[in-house]
């Protein structure tokens, strides 16, 4: 599992939905977590560093979680950060899309603590083989 | 297969139809099997060319579309161009086929002169992803069990009386409606406070787009649903209302069903409407 000293980036436009993945973050004993509205919010927080995971929202107005996702994956410092995508639509194409532009895991809503859990465990093995490769 | 970008078009199939789509690329490349791709995936179908991308559409692709155009024909099918910006239109006069090929403005179009666009109806295949994706949300995401009572047709003058309402359009190329949740207060209170683990006891601007995120996810999960079979929904953005016994009406035209939702801290109702 990730480092609970991990800094993790929660995006998403609805306060609730912040709140929530935040709540269950707390409870798996992450303690360093912030927030952005929007992918344009969270691109200027990517940018300052340090973030070392990312869990936003797909359908946002602005800037969506998919074209955060391919703004970070294209930056040469920050490709390598592990990226969570959270959607209510599911649907074949989205995912197809998703995991083409380089998203590590998708979340779908609604989702309780445990399938957050074991996607963030699932992320976490990517990077460890990633790393190894 | 050879659609994709890299050749100038992408195949999609559906039911009664397939969608061939264009792109830039075909004003530099030769046209290569666009037929036989065609001819496989459309039998019996009818053929919607989607123009939107392309400028121009090369005599070679021209040549091959009649072609498709001419079999499609032979089935009583046909091929139509949708899409079609004034140039490519002059551009297609002055190569004299702006009378064989037929053209819609879009894809609906397309397919309602086609007789292709179905009829949905406010029926159980339509209404039962939504109650099931309500029973879930709330089960998965507060804990909260939760039973949908008799469904039944909103009369006229009848109005569901709330506090606060989650409200999404549907749209797609064959209709277009709405889904409304509306909640009173101690319910919605009471939702949220187990979806956010702390006690909430009035309904304020750190929780009011709760109603908004409920609605996107139980909509979310219908859609998926839908759209297998076929429905074609599009994604959309919540918006939430507000107010002690607001009433929401003239959302969308068309006949509404409203399906009653039991917890044991009370009601709620979730309205959906449908138009063709």
């Amino acid at each position: 599992m990730f480092d609970p000293k991990t800094k993790v980036l929660v995006v998403d436009d609805m306060l609730t939905m912040r709140k929530i993945v935040t709540k269950i973050l707390r409870e798996l004993g992450f303690t360093d977590i912030t927030e952005a509205q929007d992918g344009n919010e969270a691109w200027a927080r990517v940018q300052l560093g340090h973030i070392g995971l990312i869990i936003s929202d797909w359908n946002m107005p602005n800037c969506t979680g998919l074209e955060l996702l391919k703004k970070v994956r294209a930056d040469q410092n920050l490709s390598k950060t592990p990226f969570l995508l959270v959607t209510a639509e599911a649907e074949q194409g989205q995912v197809s899309e998703a995991i083409k532009s380089g998203v590590d895991q998708y979340v779908v809503k609604p989702f309780s603590k445990e399938g957050l859990k074991a996607k963030l465990e699932l992320t976490h093995k990517k990077i460890l083989a990633r790393k190894s490769a | 297969m050879s659609t994709g970008i890299e050749s100038g078009y992408a195949i999609e199939k559906f039911d009664g139809y397939v969608v061939v789509k264009l792109n830039k690329k075909i004003e530099t490349l030769s046209v290569k099997d666009l037929d036989a791709q065609i001819s496989a995936a459309s039998s019996q179908k009818f053929v919607i060319v989607d123009c939107d991308s392309v400028g121009i559409i090369p005599r070679e692709w021209l040549r091959t579309l009649l072609r498709v155009h001419l079999n499609a024909k032979k089935e009583s099918k046909f091929l139509k161009l949708i899409s079609v910006s004034s140039s490519l239109l002059s551009y297609l006069k002055k190569e004299g086929l702006d009378t064989t090929f037929r053209f819609a403005k879009d894809l609906k179009e397309a397919m309602n002169e086609t007789g292709l666009l179905p009829k949905r109806t406010l029926d159980t295949d339509f209404i039962n992803p939504f109650l099931a994706a309500t029973i879930n949300t709330l089960k998965v995401q507060a804990q909260i069990k939760t039973e949908a009572g008799q469904v039944y047709v909103k009369k006229p003058q009848e109005f569901i009386q709330g506090d606060i309402s989650g409200v999404i359009g549907i749209v797609s190329d064959s209709f277009n409606g709405s889904v409304v949740i509306t909640f009173p207060e101690k319910v919605f209170l009471k939702i949220i406070s187990n979806m956010l683990g702390e006690e909430y006891t009035k309904i304020d601007n750190d929780i009011v787009d709760g109603a908004g995120e409920l609605t996107n996810m139980i909509f979310g999960q219908a859609k998926v649903t839908l759209n297998e079979k076929g429905y074609g929904i599009k994604t959309a953005i919540p918006s939430v209302v507000t107010g002690k016994d607001h009433t929401l009406s003239g959302l969308t035209k068309g006949p509404i069903v409203i399906v009653p939702f039991t917890t044991e801290f009370g009601p709620f109702f979730v309205e959906i409407c449908l138009s063709n």
